[in-house]
Protein backbone atom coordinates (compact mmCIF):
# COMPACT_ATOMS: atom_id res chain seq x y z
CA UNK A 1 0.00 0.00 0.00
CA UNK A 2 2.68 2.27 0.57
CA UNK A 3 4.44 1.70 -2.33
CA UNK A 4 0.91 2.51 -4.49
CA UNK A 5 1.00 5.69 -2.50
CA UNK A 6 4.29 6.36 -3.54
CA UNK A 7 3.93 5.66 -6.99
CA UNK A 8 0.32 7.55 -7.06
CA UNK A 9 2.48 10.09 -5.79
CA UNK A 10 5.12 10.23 -8.39
CA UNK A 11 2.68 10.43 -11.06
CA UNK A 12 1.20 13.24 -9.24
CA UNK A 13 4.18 15.16 -10.16
CA UNK A 14 4.62 14.38 -13.85
CA UNK A 15 1.68 16.37 -15.54
CA UNK A 16 4.17 19.48 -13.64
CA UNK A 17 6.41 20.51 -17.34
CA UNK A 18 9.17 21.73 -17.25
CA UNK A 19 9.21 25.74 -17.94
CA UNK A 20 9.71 26.41 -21.54
CA UNK A 21 12.91 28.78 -21.79
CA UNK A 22 14.94 29.66 -24.92
CA UNK A 23 18.43 29.05 -24.22
CA UNK A 24 19.98 31.87 -26.58
CA UNK A 25 23.74 31.52 -27.07
CA UNK A 26 24.47 35.45 -28.81
CA UNK A 27 27.54 34.98 -30.87
CA UNK A 28 29.93 37.76 -31.92
CA UNK A 29 30.47 37.60 -35.68
CA UNK A 30 32.17 40.90 -36.36
CA UNK A 31 33.44 43.44 -34.12
CA UNK A 32 30.17 44.81 -32.23
CA UNK A 33 27.73 42.46 -34.56
CA UNK A 34 26.42 39.60 -32.78
CA UNK A 35 23.96 36.70 -33.86
CA UNK A 36 21.35 34.45 -32.57
CA UNK A 37 21.25 31.38 -34.61
CA UNK A 38 18.49 29.11 -35.06
CA UNK A 39 18.18 25.54 -36.40
CA UNK A 40 17.16 24.88 -39.95
CA UNK A 41 14.02 22.32 -38.52
CA UNK A 42 10.54 23.70 -38.80
CA UNK A 43 8.05 24.99 -36.10
CA UNK A 44 7.62 22.33 -33.48
CA UNK A 45 6.49 22.22 -30.18
CA UNK A 46 10.10 21.03 -28.90
CA UNK A 47 12.06 24.20 -30.47
CA UNK A 48 9.57 26.32 -29.62
CA UNK A 49 9.81 28.41 -33.11
CA UNK A 50 13.60 29.08 -33.09
CA UNK A 51 14.36 27.98 -36.25
CA UNK A 52 15.22 31.82 -37.40
CA UNK A 53 18.13 33.93 -37.03
CA UNK A 54 18.32 37.01 -35.63
CA UNK A 55 21.40 39.44 -34.22
CA UNK A 56 22.13 42.83 -32.64
CA UNK A 57 24.71 45.21 -33.47
CA UNK A 58 26.16 47.09 -30.70
CA UNK A 59 27.18 50.67 -31.97
CA UNK A 60 29.04 53.54 -29.86
CA UNK A 61 25.33 55.00 -27.92
CA UNK A 62 23.18 52.05 -28.16
CA UNK A 63 22.19 48.64 -29.49
CA UNK A 64 20.18 47.89 -32.89
CA UNK A 65 18.47 44.68 -32.96
CA UNK A 66 17.45 42.48 -36.20
CA UNK A 67 14.45 40.61 -36.19
CA UNK A 68 12.58 39.56 -32.53
CA UNK A 69 12.17 36.55 -32.66
CA UNK A 70 8.96 33.80 -33.23
CA UNK A 71 7.73 34.56 -29.21
CA UNK A 72 7.48 36.98 -26.65
CA UNK A 73 9.15 34.06 -24.58
CA UNK A 74 11.73 34.83 -26.98
CA UNK A 75 11.93 38.52 -27.24
CA UNK A 76 12.13 38.63 -23.88
CA UNK A 77 15.20 35.98 -23.39
CA UNK A 78 16.86 37.90 -26.44
CA UNK A 79 16.72 41.09 -24.85
CA UNK A 80 17.87 39.40 -21.58
CA UNK A 81 21.11 37.81 -23.47
CA UNK A 82 21.82 41.89 -25.05
CA UNK A 83 21.95 43.09 -21.52
CA UNK A 84 25.10 40.01 -20.65
CA UNK A 85 26.65 41.21 -23.74
CA UNK A 86 26.76 44.86 -22.84
CA UNK A 87 25.25 47.60 -20.84
CA UNK A 88 24.17 50.08 -23.54
CA UNK A 89 20.58 50.23 -24.44
CA UNK A 90 18.52 49.14 -27.18
CA UNK A 91 17.40 52.25 -29.18
CA UNK A 92 16.14 51.07 -32.48
CA UNK A 93 14.71 47.04 -33.44
CA UNK A 94 15.18 46.57 -37.87
CA UNK A 95 12.28 43.86 -39.00
CA UNK A 96 13.41 42.42 -41.98
CA UNK A 97 9.95 41.34 -42.99
CA UNK A 98 6.24 40.49 -41.66
CA UNK A 99 6.74 36.87 -40.86
CA UNK A 100 5.90 35.30 -37.25
CA UNK A 101 9.10 34.36 -36.70
CA UNK A 102 10.89 37.56 -37.38
CA UNK A 103 8.52 39.51 -35.65
CA UNK A 104 6.55 38.17 -33.00
CA UNK A 105 9.11 39.20 -30.18
CA UNK A 106 8.44 42.53 -30.49
CA UNK A 107 6.22 42.69 -27.01
CA UNK A 108 9.97 42.64 -25.63
CA UNK A 109 10.73 45.80 -27.52
CA UNK A 110 7.52 47.58 -26.78
CA UNK A 111 9.60 50.76 -25.18
CA UNK A 112 11.87 50.93 -28.12
CA UNK A 113 10.90 52.47 -31.58
CA UNK A 114 9.93 48.98 -33.98
CA UNK A 115 11.02 50.15 -37.35
CA UNK A 116 10.16 48.49 -40.68
CA UNK A 117 9.54 48.83 -44.73
CA UNK A 118 6.15 50.53 -45.11
CA UNK A 119 4.99 47.35 -46.76
CA UNK A 120 5.81 44.76 -44.22
CA UNK A 121 3.87 47.16 -41.78
CA UNK A 122 0.83 46.64 -43.86
CA UNK A 123 1.34 42.95 -44.36
CA UNK A 124 1.72 42.22 -40.79
CA UNK A 125 -1.58 44.22 -39.98
CA UNK A 126 -3.21 42.24 -42.41
CA UNK A 127 -2.27 38.52 -41.99
CA UNK A 128 -0.17 39.02 -38.42
CA UNK A 129 -2.84 37.59 -36.10
CA UNK A 130 -3.72 34.32 -38.33
CA UNK A 131 -0.05 34.11 -38.48
CA UNK A 132 0.29 34.47 -34.69
CA UNK A 133 -2.68 32.15 -34.26
CA UNK A 134 -0.91 29.55 -36.39
CA UNK A 135 1.77 29.73 -34.80
CA UNK A 136 0.40 29.14 -31.39
CA UNK A 137 -1.02 25.64 -32.95
CA UNK A 138 2.78 24.62 -34.19
CA UNK A 139 4.65 25.46 -31.22
CA UNK A 140 1.97 26.00 -28.63
CA UNK A 141 2.80 27.18 -24.94
CA UNK A 142 6.19 28.92 -25.91
CA UNK A 143 3.66 31.30 -27.73
CA UNK A 144 1.93 31.66 -24.39
CA UNK A 145 0.85 35.59 -24.06
CA UNK A 146 2.25 36.35 -27.70
CA UNK A 147 0.14 39.00 -29.48
CA UNK A 148 1.20 41.13 -32.59
CA UNK A 149 2.50 44.63 -32.12
CA UNK A 150 3.23 46.86 -35.44
CA UNK A 151 6.21 48.13 -36.10
CA UNK A 152 5.89 52.45 -35.16
CA UNK A 153 8.14 53.46 -37.72
CA UNK A 154 8.78 53.29 -41.21
CA UNK A 155 12.36 52.80 -43.04
CA UNK A 156 13.05 53.46 -46.67
CA UNK A 157 15.86 52.36 -48.39
CA UNK A 158 19.01 54.45 -48.09
CA UNK A 159 21.68 54.68 -45.43
CA UNK A 160 20.46 54.84 -41.69
CA UNK A 161 22.76 56.67 -39.43
CA UNK A 162 21.93 54.76 -35.58
CA UNK A 163 23.45 54.45 -32.70
CA UNK A 164 26.68 55.65 -33.78
CA UNK A 165 27.05 52.82 -36.73
CA UNK A 166 26.06 53.44 -40.58
CA UNK A 167 23.70 50.94 -41.50
CA UNK A 168 22.90 49.90 -45.86
CA UNK A 169 19.27 49.31 -46.35
CA UNK A 170 17.73 48.10 -49.31
CA UNK A 171 14.12 47.61 -50.32
CA UNK A 172 13.57 44.12 -52.13
CA UNK A 173 10.45 42.38 -52.55
CA UNK A 174 11.40 38.64 -53.49
CA UNK A 175 10.30 36.41 -50.43
CA UNK A 176 6.87 38.47 -49.07
CA UNK A 177 6.91 41.94 -51.26
CA UNK A 178 8.68 43.89 -48.73
CA UNK A 179 11.88 42.90 -47.69
CA UNK A 180 14.71 44.57 -45.82
CA UNK A 181 18.30 43.82 -45.96
CA UNK A 182 20.59 45.32 -43.51
CA UNK A 183 24.37 46.13 -44.58
CA UNK A 184 26.61 47.08 -41.51
CA UNK A 185 29.09 48.98 -43.44
CA UNK A 186 32.07 49.12 -40.87
CA UNK A 187 32.33 45.72 -40.43
CA UNK A 188 30.59 44.45 -43.53
CA UNK A 189 28.16 41.90 -42.16
CA UNK A 190 25.17 41.74 -44.47
CA UNK A 191 21.70 40.52 -42.87
CA UNK A 192 19.81 39.56 -46.13
CA UNK A 193 16.71 38.57 -44.05
CA UNK A 194 14.88 35.72 -45.90
CA UNK A 195 16.47 36.92 -49.36
CA UNK A 196 18.87 34.32 -48.21
CA UNK A 197 17.91 30.70 -47.22
CA UNK A 198 21.07 28.39 -46.69
CA UNK A 199 21.30 25.15 -46.27
CA UNK A 200 17.62 25.20 -45.43
CA UNK A 201 14.79 25.15 -47.97
CA UNK A 202 13.08 28.54 -49.05
CA UNK A 203 9.59 29.44 -48.59
CA UNK A 204 7.10 30.63 -50.68
CA UNK A 205 3.77 32.08 -49.06
CA UNK A 206 3.88 35.76 -50.07
CA UNK A 207 6.33 35.64 -52.71
CA UNK A 208 5.27 37.65 -55.95
CA UNK A 209 7.34 35.71 -58.53
CA UNK A 210 11.00 33.85 -57.91
CA UNK A 211 11.56 35.68 -61.24
CA UNK A 212 11.52 38.77 -59.24
CA UNK A 213 13.70 36.44 -56.00
CA UNK A 214 16.38 35.95 -58.42
CA UNK A 215 16.84 39.87 -59.28
CA UNK A 216 16.91 40.73 -55.45
CA UNK A 217 20.13 37.93 -55.04
CA UNK A 218 21.57 40.12 -58.02
CA UNK A 219 21.53 42.93 -56.19
CA UNK A 220 22.55 41.39 -53.10
CA UNK A 221 25.59 39.71 -54.20
CA UNK A 222 26.98 43.07 -55.16
CA UNK A 223 27.15 44.52 -52.17
CA UNK A 224 30.02 45.14 -50.57
CA UNK A 225 29.86 42.80 -48.03
CA UNK A 226 32.31 40.49 -46.15
CA UNK A 227 30.32 37.98 -44.02
CA UNK A 228 26.35 36.84 -44.81
CA UNK A 229 24.05 36.55 -42.36
CA UNK A 230 20.94 34.49 -43.96
CA UNK A 231 17.55 34.49 -42.30
CA UNK A 232 17.55 30.83 -41.64
CA UNK A 233 20.53 28.80 -42.01
CA UNK A 234 24.95 28.77 -41.10
CA UNK A 235 26.70 32.42 -41.39
CA UNK A 236 28.99 32.01 -45.10
CA UNK A 237 31.95 34.23 -46.01
CA UNK A 238 31.79 33.34 -49.31
CA UNK A 239 29.05 33.45 -51.87
CA UNK A 240 27.80 29.46 -51.59
CA UNK A 241 24.33 31.21 -50.33
CA UNK A 242 23.71 33.17 -53.24
CA UNK A 243 24.85 30.05 -55.58
CA UNK A 244 22.23 27.41 -54.11
CA UNK A 245 19.64 29.99 -53.42
CA UNK A 246 19.81 30.62 -57.61
CA UNK A 247 20.09 27.01 -58.28
CA UNK A 248 17.42 25.88 -55.84
CA UNK A 249 14.64 28.95 -56.95
CA UNK A 250 15.77 28.06 -60.65
CA UNK A 251 14.90 24.46 -60.29
CA UNK A 252 11.92 25.19 -58.51
CA UNK A 253 10.68 27.14 -61.06
CA UNK A 254 11.30 25.10 -63.69
CA UNK A 255 9.91 22.36 -62.48
CA UNK A 256 6.58 24.30 -62.20
CA UNK A 257 6.32 25.43 -65.37
CA UNK A 258 7.53 22.14 -66.87
CA UNK A 259 4.64 20.62 -64.98
CA UNK A 260 2.17 23.11 -65.83
CA UNK A 261 2.78 22.81 -69.48
CA UNK A 262 2.71 18.85 -69.23
CA UNK A 263 -0.92 19.26 -67.76
CA UNK A 264 0.76 17.92 -64.31
CA UNK A 265 -1.98 17.96 -61.31
CA UNK A 266 -0.62 19.67 -57.96
CA UNK A 267 -0.31 16.72 -56.15
CA UNK A 268 1.73 15.24 -58.97
CA UNK A 269 3.76 17.75 -58.97
CA UNK A 270 4.33 17.89 -54.82
CA UNK A 271 5.72 13.88 -55.66
CA UNK A 272 8.47 15.35 -57.87
CA UNK A 273 11.56 14.15 -57.57
CA UNK A 274 13.85 16.32 -56.28
CA UNK A 275 17.50 16.30 -57.21
CA UNK A 276 20.05 14.53 -55.11
CA UNK A 277 22.97 17.89 -54.77
CA UNK A 278 19.85 19.54 -53.03
CA UNK A 279 20.08 16.08 -50.19
CA UNK A 280 22.27 18.76 -47.95
CA UNK A 281 19.28 20.85 -47.62
CA UNK A 282 16.33 20.67 -44.66
CA UNK A 283 12.84 20.67 -45.27
CA UNK A 284 13.25 19.96 -49.11
CA UNK A 285 9.82 18.13 -49.80
CA UNK A 286 7.47 19.92 -46.63
CA UNK A 287 8.52 23.42 -48.88
CA UNK A 288 7.96 22.15 -51.94
CA UNK A 289 4.42 21.08 -51.03
CA UNK A 290 4.01 24.24 -49.24
CA UNK A 291 5.24 26.35 -52.78
CA UNK A 292 3.13 23.83 -55.28
CA UNK A 293 0.42 25.50 -53.02
CA UNK A 294 1.34 29.08 -53.39
CA UNK A 295 2.78 29.09 -57.05
CA UNK A 296 1.80 26.78 -58.78
CA UNK A 297 -2.18 28.09 -59.47
CA UNK A 298 -0.02 31.33 -61.78
CA UNK A 299 2.36 28.70 -63.86
CA UNK A 300 -1.21 26.50 -64.72
CA UNK A 301 -2.70 30.08 -65.70
CA UNK A 302 0.33 30.44 -67.83
CA UNK A 303 -0.13 27.14 -69.88
CA UNK A 304 -3.87 27.42 -70.06
CA UNK A 305 -5.85 29.66 -72.72
CA UNK A 306 -9.92 30.84 -73.07
CA UNK A 307 -12.18 27.96 -73.76
CA UNK A 308 -15.25 29.12 -73.20
CA UNK A 309 -17.91 30.36 -75.43
CA UNK B 1 -28.39 -16.73 -15.55
CA UNK B 2 -24.67 -16.66 -16.67
CA UNK B 3 -25.83 -18.87 -19.38
CA UNK B 4 -27.78 -16.49 -20.53
CA UNK B 5 -25.20 -13.93 -20.39
CA UNK B 6 -22.44 -16.12 -22.78
CA UNK B 7 -25.68 -16.60 -25.09
CA UNK B 8 -25.50 -12.52 -25.30
CA UNK B 9 -21.95 -12.19 -25.22
CA UNK B 10 -21.84 -14.60 -28.71
CA UNK B 11 -25.09 -12.93 -30.26
CA UNK B 12 -22.96 -9.61 -29.74
CA UNK B 13 -19.74 -11.27 -31.27
CA UNK B 14 -21.75 -12.90 -33.63
CA UNK B 15 -23.25 -9.46 -34.94
CA UNK B 16 -19.97 -7.51 -35.06
CA UNK B 17 -18.56 -10.02 -37.14
CA UNK B 18 -20.65 -9.80 -39.87
CA UNK B 19 -20.07 -6.19 -39.66
CA UNK B 20 -18.00 -4.98 -43.10
CA UNK B 21 -14.04 -4.58 -41.96
CA UNK B 22 -12.78 -1.64 -40.05
CA UNK B 23 -12.23 1.94 -41.41
CA UNK B 24 -8.75 1.97 -41.83
CA UNK B 25 -8.47 5.68 -40.77
CA UNK B 26 -11.04 5.04 -37.83
CA UNK B 27 -13.16 8.22 -38.23
CA UNK B 28 -15.35 8.58 -36.01
CA UNK B 29 -18.24 9.80 -39.13
CA UNK B 30 -17.57 6.32 -41.79
CA UNK B 31 -20.67 4.48 -40.51
CA UNK B 32 -22.74 8.15 -40.71
CA UNK B 33 -21.49 8.78 -44.35
CA UNK B 34 -22.34 4.55 -45.02
CA UNK B 35 -25.84 5.43 -44.46
CA UNK B 36 -26.07 8.71 -45.89
CA UNK B 37 -24.66 8.79 -48.58
CA UNK B 38 -23.79 4.99 -49.91
CA UNK B 39 -27.33 3.81 -48.87
CA UNK B 40 -25.75 1.17 -46.36
CA UNK B 41 -24.86 -0.69 -49.76
CA UNK B 42 -22.03 -3.64 -49.34
CA UNK B 43 -18.73 -1.96 -49.43
CA UNK B 44 -15.21 -2.76 -49.13
CA UNK B 45 -11.88 -0.78 -48.78
CA UNK B 46 -9.85 -0.85 -51.28
CA UNK B 47 -6.47 0.61 -52.24
CA UNK B 48 -6.74 -0.14 -56.03
CA UNK B 49 -9.44 3.45 -55.54
CA UNK B 50 -6.46 5.93 -54.79
CA UNK B 51 -6.92 9.03 -53.40
CA UNK B 52 -4.04 11.93 -53.63
CA UNK B 53 -4.09 14.68 -51.10
CA UNK B 54 -0.99 16.68 -49.57
CA UNK B 55 0.07 15.05 -45.79
CA UNK B 56 -1.33 19.02 -44.98
CA UNK B 57 -3.72 21.68 -46.25
CA UNK B 58 -1.36 24.28 -46.66
CA UNK B 59 -4.24 26.36 -47.99
CA UNK B 60 -7.29 25.24 -46.13
CA UNK B 61 -9.47 26.61 -49.50
CA UNK B 62 -7.84 25.42 -52.01
CA UNK B 63 -6.49 21.67 -50.91
CA UNK B 64 -5.72 19.32 -53.74
CA UNK B 65 -7.80 15.95 -53.99
CA UNK B 66 -6.45 13.58 -56.98
CA UNK B 67 -8.83 9.99 -56.93
CA UNK B 68 -8.00 7.62 -59.70
CA UNK B 69 -9.77 4.03 -60.13
CA UNK B 70 -8.40 3.46 -63.53
CA UNK B 71 -7.55 0.18 -61.52
CA UNK B 72 -11.22 -1.30 -61.61
CA UNK B 73 -11.32 0.02 -65.24
CA UNK B 74 -14.71 -0.80 -67.50
CA UNK B 75 -16.51 -1.61 -64.15
CA UNK B 76 -17.01 1.89 -62.78
CA UNK B 77 -20.16 2.87 -62.50
CA UNK B 78 -19.98 5.96 -60.13
CA UNK B 79 -17.42 7.85 -57.71
CA UNK B 80 -19.23 9.69 -54.87
CA UNK B 81 -16.27 12.15 -53.43
CA UNK B 82 -16.67 13.34 -49.78
CA UNK B 83 -14.69 14.63 -46.82
CA UNK B 84 -15.66 12.91 -43.44
CA UNK B 85 -15.17 15.51 -41.11
CA UNK B 86 -16.63 18.80 -43.40
CA UNK B 87 -19.84 20.68 -42.43
CA UNK B 88 -20.84 19.89 -46.61
CA UNK B 89 -19.06 16.38 -46.90
CA UNK B 90 -20.02 16.00 -50.41
CA UNK B 91 -17.31 16.78 -53.28
CA UNK B 92 -18.73 15.58 -55.82
CA UNK B 93 -20.64 12.81 -58.12
CA UNK B 94 -18.83 11.63 -61.13
CA UNK B 95 -20.62 9.19 -63.24
CA UNK B 96 -18.14 7.99 -66.51
CA UNK B 97 -18.80 6.81 -69.43
CA UNK B 98 -17.42 4.74 -71.63
CA UNK B 99 -15.17 7.45 -73.07
CA UNK B 100 -14.16 9.32 -70.02
CA UNK B 101 -11.37 7.54 -67.89
CA UNK B 102 -11.96 6.97 -63.41
CA UNK B 103 -9.81 9.85 -62.72
CA UNK B 104 -10.76 13.09 -61.65
CA UNK B 105 -8.50 15.98 -59.81
CA UNK B 106 -9.74 18.72 -58.30
CA UNK B 107 -9.76 21.53 -55.27
CA UNK B 108 -12.05 21.70 -52.63
CA UNK B 109 -12.49 23.68 -48.91
CA UNK B 110 -12.04 21.96 -45.67
CA UNK B 111 -12.87 23.29 -42.14
CA UNK B 112 -10.59 21.23 -40.25
CA UNK B 113 -8.42 18.24 -40.69
CA UNK B 114 -10.35 14.98 -42.51
CA UNK B 115 -10.22 11.64 -43.81
CA UNK B 116 -11.07 12.56 -47.64
CA UNK B 117 -13.05 9.37 -49.48
CA UNK B 118 -13.62 7.81 -52.53
CA UNK B 119 -16.66 5.52 -53.22
CA UNK B 120 -16.22 4.05 -56.33
CA UNK B 121 -19.45 1.80 -56.85
CA UNK B 122 -18.52 -0.69 -59.68
CA UNK B 123 -21.36 -3.08 -62.21
CA UNK B 124 -21.79 -5.82 -59.52
CA UNK B 125 -23.39 -3.19 -56.58
CA UNK B 126 -20.17 -2.55 -54.22
CA UNK B 127 -18.85 0.43 -53.03
CA UNK B 128 -14.71 0.29 -53.39
CA UNK B 129 -13.61 2.97 -51.04
CA UNK B 130 -10.17 4.48 -51.17
CA UNK B 131 -9.59 7.15 -48.61
CA UNK B 132 -6.57 9.89 -47.65
CA UNK B 133 -6.19 12.08 -44.58
CA UNK B 134 -5.47 15.62 -44.87
CA UNK B 135 -4.06 17.76 -41.92
CA UNK B 136 -5.19 21.50 -42.26
CA UNK B 137 -5.14 24.45 -39.63
CA UNK B 138 -9.13 24.63 -41.37
CA UNK B 139 -11.60 26.96 -41.46
CA UNK B 140 -11.38 26.86 -45.40
CA UNK B 141 -15.48 26.55 -45.23
CA UNK B 142 -15.74 29.65 -43.38
CA UNK B 143 -13.30 31.66 -44.58
CA UNK B 144 -13.94 35.02 -46.79
CA UNK B 145 -14.55 34.67 -50.27
CA UNK B 146 -11.27 35.69 -52.35
CA UNK B 147 -13.15 35.75 -55.39
CA UNK B 148 -15.36 38.42 -54.31
CA UNK B 149 -13.42 40.53 -52.95
CA UNK B 150 -11.93 40.99 -56.55
CA UNK B 151 -12.97 44.00 -58.70
CA UNK B 152 -15.01 42.93 -61.74
CA UNK B 153 -15.69 39.25 -60.34
CA UNK B 154 -19.23 39.15 -61.92
CA UNK B 155 -17.85 40.11 -65.59
CA UNK B 156 -15.52 37.30 -65.20
CA UNK B 157 -18.18 34.75 -63.94
CA UNK B 158 -18.24 31.27 -66.16
CA UNK B 159 -14.81 32.14 -67.91
CA UNK B 160 -13.07 29.12 -68.07
CA UNK B 161 -9.34 28.19 -68.95
CA UNK B 162 -8.66 24.91 -69.89
CA UNK B 163 -6.21 23.03 -72.38
CA UNK B 164 -5.98 19.14 -73.68
CA UNK B 165 -2.88 17.71 -72.83
CA UNK B 166 -2.06 14.55 -74.84
CA UNK B 167 -0.96 11.35 -72.42
CA UNK B 168 -0.46 8.42 -74.04
CA UNK B 169 -3.69 6.82 -75.91
CA UNK B 170 -5.69 9.82 -73.33
CA UNK B 171 -5.90 12.83 -73.47
CA UNK B 172 -6.26 15.08 -70.02
CA UNK B 173 -8.48 18.08 -69.97
CA UNK B 174 -7.68 20.75 -67.19
CA UNK B 175 -9.31 23.75 -66.94
CA UNK B 176 -10.46 26.03 -64.41
CA UNK B 177 -14.20 28.03 -64.07
CA UNK B 178 -14.78 31.38 -62.54
CA UNK B 179 -17.40 31.08 -60.45
CA UNK B 180 -17.47 31.94 -56.20
CA UNK B 181 -18.74 28.80 -55.79
CA UNK B 182 -20.40 30.11 -52.22
CA UNK B 183 -21.52 27.61 -49.86
CA UNK B 184 -24.01 29.45 -47.37
CA UNK B 185 -21.80 29.26 -44.91
CA UNK B 186 -20.08 33.35 -45.34
CA UNK B 187 -22.04 35.27 -42.96
CA UNK B 188 -24.84 37.12 -45.66
CA UNK B 189 -23.94 35.42 -48.85
CA UNK B 190 -26.43 32.82 -49.82
CA UNK B 191 -25.67 29.29 -51.83
CA UNK B 192 -24.17 29.54 -55.10
CA UNK B 193 -22.16 27.09 -57.07
CA UNK B 194 -21.94 25.27 -59.83
CA UNK B 195 -23.85 21.92 -59.25
CA UNK B 196 -23.97 20.84 -62.78
CA UNK B 197 -21.46 19.98 -65.36
CA UNK B 198 -21.55 17.45 -68.56
CA UNK B 199 -18.60 16.40 -70.93
CA UNK B 200 -20.34 16.45 -74.45
CA UNK B 201 -18.69 14.96 -77.54
CA UNK B 202 -19.44 17.25 -80.50
CA UNK B 203 -22.85 15.93 -81.91
CA UNK B 204 -23.94 17.02 -78.21
CA UNK B 205 -24.12 13.46 -76.98
CA UNK B 206 -23.32 13.09 -72.87
CA UNK B 207 -19.94 11.22 -72.49
CA UNK B 208 -19.84 12.04 -68.33
CA UNK B 209 -21.98 13.66 -65.97
CA UNK B 210 -20.44 15.53 -62.85
CA UNK B 211 -22.57 17.14 -60.11
CA UNK B 212 -20.73 19.24 -58.06
CA UNK B 213 -21.36 20.73 -54.32
CA UNK B 214 -20.22 23.55 -52.17
CA UNK B 215 -17.04 21.35 -50.76
CA UNK B 216 -15.27 22.38 -54.37
CA UNK B 217 -13.20 25.40 -53.91
CA UNK B 218 -13.79 28.80 -55.45
CA UNK B 219 -13.10 29.09 -59.56
CA UNK B 220 -12.90 24.72 -59.53
CA UNK B 221 -9.81 23.49 -60.96
CA UNK B 222 -10.70 20.45 -62.28
CA UNK B 223 -8.86 17.74 -64.78
CA UNK B 224 -10.89 15.09 -66.63
CA UNK B 225 -9.44 12.22 -68.90
CA UNK B 226 -10.91 10.98 -72.14
CA UNK B 227 -9.86 8.55 -74.51
CA UNK B 228 -9.01 9.42 -77.75
CA UNK B 229 -8.14 13.01 -79.09
CA UNK B 230 -11.79 13.68 -80.31
CA UNK B 231 -13.37 16.94 -79.67
CA UNK B 232 -15.23 17.63 -76.27
CA UNK B 233 -16.91 20.24 -74.85
CA UNK B 234 -18.20 20.79 -71.19
CA UNK B 235 -21.39 22.36 -70.29
CA UNK B 236 -21.90 23.39 -67.05
CA UNK B 237 -24.70 25.08 -65.03
CA UNK B 238 -24.59 27.02 -61.47
CA UNK B 239 -28.10 26.74 -59.00
CA UNK B 240 -28.99 30.45 -60.11
CA UNK B 241 -29.51 28.48 -63.68
CA UNK B 242 -26.22 30.29 -65.17
CA UNK B 243 -25.23 27.86 -68.11
CA UNK B 244 -21.56 27.88 -69.59
CA UNK B 245 -20.23 25.78 -71.90
CA UNK B 246 -16.17 25.39 -73.18
CA UNK B 247 -14.72 23.19 -75.84
CA UNK B 248 -11.53 21.51 -76.30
Amino acid sequence: MRLFMLIFAFCMTLPVQAELSYTLQPRQIADGVWLLEGSTDNFDKRNGGNIVNTGFIVGDAGVIVIDSGPSRLYGEAMRAAISRVTDLPVTKVLLTHHHPDHVLGNQAFADVPIAALAGTTELLREQGNAMAENMYRLVGDWMRGTEVVLPNQTVAPGTLEVAGRSLRLLALRGHTGADLAILDERSGVLFAGDILFFQRALTTPNSPGLDVWLDDLTTLEALPWKRLVAGHGPVADDAEPFRQMRDYLGWLDGLLRDAARSGADMNEVIQSPIPERFAGISLTRYELIRSVSHLYPRYEVDALQRVDQ
Amino acid sequence: MSARILLLLFAFHASSAVAAEADPLQSVMWEYHHKGLLNSEPYVFDERVQVQVPPFAEDSRQVPVHIDARALGDEVVRIEAFADLNPIPRIFTFTPGEQVVPLVAIRIRVQQATPIRAAVLTRDGVWHIGSARVDAAGGGCTAPSVVRAQAGWEDRLGEVVGARFPRGEFSRLRLQVSHPMDNGLVGGIPEFFLNQAELRDADGKVMAELELYPAVAENPNLSLEVKGGQETRLWLRDNNGNEFEAAF
